[in-house]
This record gives structure tokens, C-alpha cells and sequence, in this order.
């Protein structure tokens, strides 16, 4: 099984993150209507995407953030665990980019259809921000001791590395999504990327 | 024992390793007349990185934590708001990189930084320029007057972006460096000067140089 140095492993989640940082500030740039429109009836919204992104985060980065206090000091190397590969690999995109696998939110994670467009972005950012803070944290401490239980089976408890790695492959496919809907919907106002 | 120690590749790689840091040496040499101690010991604080084109290596909101030497490639740092975009800096080899601001005052950046395509870099950290400058007040004279020579830019630029027309700016970037319109995509040009794609291109084909 493939194994990391792990400071290199959170350096690229970083870079990750960055990425959907700046792709997020960009949907400021859109109408709030437009992000609130479904693309097709019974579709979400990208305002719901967020949403759904947002109550994950929630979740997430409390229990990280409580993880990352215990005194478990770094390791070089970080080898993913079974389970945390699978959890990975079944969200991240195919190599052309696409969405392989349709999956279906779990309970408690469907979103509000009408929520506020631009707080809900603002929220997205401010986690994603957060992230960075935690996966800056994390290069201090052993991030395959360290384990976070699984949100919908908290009796899983995945390794604190292979839940980033989790957590930030499902914003990806989700934002492959966000790209879909405002190519759907015509990509309106959107003004050119400069 | 000799043939133990070294493989092929592991030589080939010292050797790109040694000119990589050749031409940083080089660059440095030709920029600021440094005594050869202090030239060594700055010329050992840099690890080489290679990124894909579209890598974000600093958000807006973080530290700048590196200093870049750009060895190969182009990058932008750019301004992103809810409602704007700017680019407000390209950087190609052989120059240094990164959020200059926010590395040398060690404050969040206001800025993003990005590659444009892909790119190979040294890189050190503001710890090791701190101990640098500490130990080699003449590393912490040539950052000085480095950073005078980039702030003479900037002011030209902010003189340029308030009292030039956007033909004038055209003329005045392409005067300074013609080599650009090869080397960044136009919609990222256009960007920096602060005018539209289409006002770009139609200065492209009317403008006689």
C-alpha cells in the first residue's frame, strides 16, 4: 500500500485546499439567485452543495480540532489505512475529472433548499480556512495515531491523515458538481476569469 | 565501496542540483556584490520544488512562509475579492517569488499565489533568512536594497495604473518587457493592466510598436 512523508502528504492537501479556496471566493462573483437555482427539478442548488459541504465541515474539524490537542508527536512517514483508502477512493474524480459513482447524502446532511447564497460561501471560506490552520497543526503531530470516529458510525475511527485526505476528496467531487450546475444553468453573469 | 555510494542517478541528480543552485548563485552575484562567505552560506539554505501549472502555494489569509528562486515556469499573485480578480504580479526565471509583502513583515497575505504553468523552484524559509540576515549583516543589506529596487517597481507601477491610459500602460509593459505576450496567456495580461480581454486584444492588433 502506497505510504506518504507525511509533512509532503499535507503540504498537497494544503495545495488542495488553497485551490478550493480560490474556486469559492469565485463563486462570490455570481448572482445570489444564480446559486440558489436548481439546474433541474429535485437537483441541488450550488448553494446547497455548500450547505451540505458546510454541515460536514462542522462536524469535522470540532473533532479534529480536538484531536489535534493530544500529545502524539510527528512521524515521517504516514501510512493510510484500509479503510481510509476506501473512503478516498471512492470520492475522489476519475482522471478525466468526472464523477464516477452517484452517491446519495446521508441523513442529516441533505440541505435546506432556500438557505442565504453569499453566508453560505462566506461559511464554506471560513472553513476552509480553518483547514488550512488544522492541516498546518497536524504537521506537529502523528497523523496515523491520531484517529477521528467516522461522522454517520462514530464507532469507525479513521486516522487523523486519511481523514483529511476524506474530507477534502469529498469537496472535490462536490465542486466538480458546483462546476456542472453553472455550466448547466449557463454560467449567467459570471464575469471572465481574469 | 566507490561505486556503492554513488549510482548514476544519484549523480545525475547532484549534478542538475549543482546547477540549479549555480544559477541562483549566478543571479545573486550580478544583483548585490556579497562577501564569498556569505554568498556560500545563503546559497545552502534552498530546497528545490517542482509543482503542476495551476498550484496554489499561498492563500489569501495565510503567512507567506517561503522566499522563491523561479528556476522554470511563470506565476502570478493575485488579488480575489467577492467582486474582483486582479493579478497584481508575474514572476518568470530568473527572478525571486512568492508574496513579498507578507514574507518580509510575516502578515497574513492579502494576496494569492499561484504557477501559471508548471514550474520549478528553490525555496527558503523566513526562519533561515532571519538567522541569515543575523549572522551576515551584509545578506541583511543586499534584502534592502533588493526591496528598494522592487518598491522603485511597484511605485512605477501604481503611477503607471493611475495616470496611464490603457494604451499607454499597453505600450509602457510591452516596452519593458516584450517578451510576455510569448510567455502569459493574454487574459492574465490583460488582468494585470487592469483593462478587459477584448480591450486587450484590440490594443494587440491596432498598437504599432
Amino acid at each position: 500500500m502506497k505510504s506518504w512523508k507525511a509533512d509532503e502528504l499535507l503540504e498537497q492537501l494544503q495545495e488542495d485546499v488553497r485551490s478550493l479556496i480560490v474556486q469559492g471566493k469565485r463563486l462570490m462573483h455570481h448572482e445570489p439567485a444564480h446559486l440558489l437555482q436548481q439546474p433541474a427539478p429535485g437537483g441541488w442548488s450550488v448553494a446547497q452543495v455548500l450547505t451540505h459541504l458546510n454541515a460536514y465541515s462542522r462536524y469535522y474539524h470540532r473533532e479534529m480540532e480536538k484531536s489535534l490537542q493530544k500529545n502524539k508527536p510527528a512521524r515521517v512517514t504516514f501510512k493510510p489505512g484500509w479503510l481510509g483508502n476506501y473512503f478516498t477512493n471512492m470520492m475522489l474524480p476519475g482522471a478525466g475529472g468526472e464523477v464516477r459513482n452517484k452517491m446519495k447524502a446521508p441523513k442529516g446532511y441533505r440541505p435546506d433548499p432556500l438557505p442565504d447564497a453569499k453566508e453560505v460561501v462566506q461559511e464554506f471560506l471560513q472553513h476552509q480556512q480553518h483547514l488550512l490552520q488544522l492541516l498546518e497543526k497536524a504537521r506537529g503531530k502523528n497523523i496515523g495515531a491520531l484517529r477521528i470516529p467516522v461522522s454517520i458510525a462514530p464507532l469507525i475511527r479513521l486516522k487523523l491523515g486519511d481523514t483529511f485526505r476524506f474530507l477534502i476528496a469529498h469537496e472535490q467531487r462536490h465542486f466538480i458538481q458546483v462546476h456542472r450546475i453553472l455550466k448547466q444553468l449557463g454560467a449567467g453573469k459570471q464575469p471572465a476569469a481574469a | 565501496m566507490f561505486d556503492s555510494c554513488l549510482s548514476t542517478t544519484a549523480c545525475l541528480q547532484y549534478f542538475y542540483w549543482m546547477n540549479e543552485l549555480d544559477v541562483l548563485r549566478d543571479f545573486i552575484v550580478k544583483a548585490y556584490p556579497l562577501p564569498a562567505e556569505a554568498l556560500d552560506a545563503l546559497c545552502t539554505a534552498w530546497q528545490p520544488i517542482s509543482c503542476k501549472r495551476k498550484t496554489v502555494l499561498t492563500a489569501a489569509g495565510e503567512t507567506e512562509k517561503y522566499l522563491y528562486f523561479v528556476l522554470e515556469g511563470v506565476q502570478r499573485a493575485f488579488f480575489l475579492d467577492d467582486k474582483k480578480e486582479a493579478t497584481i504580479v508575474f514572476t518568470y526565471p530568473p527572478s525571486f517569488a512568492g508574496v513579498a509583502d507578507s514574507f518580509l513583515t510575516q502578515t497574513p497575505s492579502l494576496f494569492f499565489f499561484e504557477t501559471l504553468t508548471q514550474s520549478r523552484m528553490l525555496r527558503t524559509s523566513y526562519r533561515q533568512m532571519e538567522e541569515l540576515m543575523e549572522q551576515y549583516p551584509e545578506i541583511q543589506k543586499m534584502i534592502l536594497h533588493l526591496t528598494g529596487f522592487i518598491l522603485k517597481g511597484v511605485l512605477l507601477r501604481q503611477m503607471e495604473l493611475q495616470c496611464f491610459s490603457a494604451e499607454e500602460k499597453f505600450r509602457s509593459l510591452l516596452r519593458r518587457s516584450p517578451h510576455v505576450l510569448q510567455l502569459i496567456s493574454h487574459k492574465y495580461l490583460a488582468s494585470y493592466l487592469g483593462v478587459d480581454a477584448s480591450t486587450f486584444s484590440k490594443l494587440l492588433g491596432t498598437v504599432k510598436l
